[in-house]
């Protein structure tokens, strides 16, 4: 930046050929921070999978899902026993919520989450009434001190 | 406050045993970039952030790694229960084998354990969130690299989904880093940063 000889203060930086000022360099659209990390916000409302698939995506998102060798990706069948259907749908609730932490306007996302919320208390008191409590105040006083029912979730066959 | 609850956030139903396997997914629970430390750098980065997108961000990202570590754990325990006097002997498991026989314990699968060397915490949300995207990659590579080694598709399967959690993290982390910068100095974002510099 040239000195202007008679203040001896830098001159208004020129506006660069794309627009941008000098503390910008051109993105794809508009200008961006320099020396700033750049990864692009997701568009609101974004597609979506079915609850049961992003659990076996291990995104809801279908562009979040970039796997590692399209030839071992194949996607495992869960059964859909009641612990995986609560999985599926903690997992929903889980991956939405972070979605609307950066995106919090989003109606339709928040709308979404409200509703798997709402089937989770269903799915968690199905899940419950087959295989026990699982939180510590989900015991009730019919079935003693339940807690210490096994198997436990690194068991084998701790995952029903 | 935290509460456990009686789960995993995904399925791990490993049927065969393969404790030379173990010894290498092991650095997931204790290795440099693993999820023990995963956790550790977000939970505690958190207290320092001011905005509360951020807050929420290394919350919910940190909690869902102490989960992801518990799917780790889970993971070694079932590739090593219940072996026997050969299986101990083969292939490369035995140094582990005479320091935890076949308990959990956080290291990395190249021998050092768990230290907090491997994570950082700056107190700056620009530093941290960089960090924090570095290590979400970091953690996408390892996975990458079990898949590699590994051909257990019970293994793989829930190794996969570990590995998509990392990208959706990076993203996040991310967006999170672009949400603040909107409320940062337009002319230099680090002129004004920490509330002691203002
Ligand atoms: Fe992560």
């Amino acid at each position: 930046m040239e000195n202007n000889p008679e203040t001896n203060k830098p001159s208004a930086p020129p506006a660069a050929p794309n627009g941008c000022g000098a503390g910008q360099g051109s993105l794809p659209g508009r200008c961006g921070a320099l020396a700033f990390p750049f990864v692009a916000m997701q568009e609101n409302n974004p597609v979506r999978f079915s609850r049961m698939e992003a659990l076996q995506t291990g995104t809801l998102f279908p562009g979040l899902d970039l796997p590692f060798k399209a030839a071992i990706q194949a996607k495992t069948q869960l059964k859909n026993t009641a612990l995986v259907e609560l999985m599926a749908l903690d997992f929903a609730i889980d991956e939405l919520g972070l979605y609307l932490v950066t995106h919090s306007q989003d109606q339709e996302a928040l709308q979404l989450y409200w509703s798997y919320i709402k089937l989770a208390q269903e799915g968690r008191q199905k899940y419950q009434e087959l295989y026990g409590p699982l939180l510590q105040t989900d015991l009730t006083p019919e079935d003693g001190y339940a807690w210490l029912k096994d198997p436990w979730p690194w068991d084998e066959g701790g995952n029903a | 406050m935290f509460v456990y609850e009686k789960k995993l956030q995904y399925p791990v139903k490993i049927k065969n045993i393969n404790p030379k396997l173990a010894s290498i997914i092991i650095s997931q629970y204790g290795g440099p970039d693993g999820e023990l430390g995963a956790s550790l750098r977000y939970l505690s980065q958190r207290y320092s952030m001011p905005y509360p997108e951020l807050k929420a961000l290394l919350t919910d990202i940190g909690t869902e790694e102490l989960g992801h570590l518990e799917m780790i754990g889970t993971i070694v325990h079932q590739l090593t229960r219940n072996l026997n006097e050969d299986q101990i002997r083969a292939g490369g498991f035995e140094p582990y084998f005479v320091d935890h026989t076949t308990g959990v314990y956080p290291t990395a699968a190249s021998g050092s354990p768990w230290n907090a060397a491997g994570m950082a915490v700056k107190g700056d949300l620009i530093a941290d969130l960089t960090e924090d995207l570095a290590a979400e990659q970091k953690a996408r590579v390892t996975y990458d690299n079990i898949l590699r080694l590994s051909d257990d598709p019970d293994v793989n399967d829930a190794i996969k989904f570990l590995r998509a959690r990392e990208i959706v993290h990076f993203q996040r982390f991310g967006e999170g880093l672009r949400l603040a910068k909107d409320r940062m100095n337009e002319k230099n974002v680090y002129l004004v940063n920490p509330s002691f510099d203002q």
